[in-house]
């Protein structure tokens, strides 16, 4: 039970992250040119630098729930899912386990190069490290979605 | 709150060096150390699994900043002259590409 609500937990600080990385990394990638006045283009948009420590804050609370939860899925999932043939599911699991780790390497830089007033010179590395962090967030929060629906807590 | 220019340094070599050491431990499996859930319990190193499963992850997370605390140090040392001529492009680059080399080294998943 008290793993189910730590799973809860894990998820809903999953999506927090997942719509702030996202509204960051799409205002760096496709900046809105003009005052926006579509949701596309308000979503755009929005002043990047200030969801950085957020999502910092984010990805180290929803990965620290993550490694909670993580034995509970070691000791009563895993096994079941190899059992019934689900190999593309375990490997994406495995890539999910590894990119999270990835990710925390990464946010101490990804700090420094958002931190104002921003430096035109780290652009570029602004620009990378928040489609690395966008590209782990979205395939750990599918992933871990996926997996759930194979054989998630209480199943 | 000013950062001192240096942190970018240290911040690039943690990035790139993590993602590095991270990898090789994963590869060949240097866990600091090994953790089984069904008891409960932590051995130092690599241990064989015990009374259920044996949790290496962990124990590779920790060998990764061991190594990147280890480059971070002797980034410390590097002349001034040296360290500026590290550009920020290793943070993502190196990362980047062990993501990468992850998805090589888990092929054989997604191929059986």
């Amino acid at each position: 039970m008290s793993f189910t609500v730590l799973l809860i937990i894990h998820g809903l600080l999953a999506v927090a992250l997942l719509g702030a990385i996202t509204h960051q990394a799409a205002s760096v990638w496709l900046p809105a040119r003009k005052p926006a006045g579509s949701f596309v283009g308000r979503f755009r948009g929005v002043g990047a630098a200030a969801y950085t420590n957020g999502i910092i804050v984010l990805y180290i609370c929803t990965f620290v729930f993550g490694s909670i939860i993580y034995p509970e899925f070691r000791i009563n999932i895993r096994n079941i899912v190899e059992e019934v043939g689900q190999h593309a599911v375990m490997g994406t699991f495995e890539l999910k386990e590894h990119f999270a780790v990835v990710g925390l390497a990464v946010l101490p830089a990804y700090w420094f190069f958002w931190r104002l007033p921003l430096a035109d010179e780290h652009r570029r590395a602004r620009m990378c490290l928040t489609a690395i962090l966008a590209f782990v967030v979205w395939w750990n929060f599918l992933v871990g979605h996926v997996v759930n629906n194979v054989r998630g807590f209480g199943a | 709150m000013k950062t001192p220019r240096s942190f970018g340094l240290l911040a690039i070599v943690f990035a790139a060096a993590y993602a590095v050491v991270y990898v090789v431990a994963v590869a060949q499996n240097y866990a600091l150390f090994t953790y089984h859930p069904v008891p409960g319990t932590i051995t130092m190193g690599v241990m064989k699994p015990y009374d259920g499963p044996a949790m290496y992850w962990y124990g590779w997370i920790a060998t990764g900043a061991l190594g990147a605390l280890a480059a971070c140090l002797i980034a410390c040392v590097v002349p001034a002259t040296l360290g500026k001529r590290v550009s920020s492009v290793w943070s993502w680059v190196v990362p980047l590409g062990v993501l990468l080399v992850f998805a090589y080294l888990l092929r054989n998943y997604f191929l059986t």
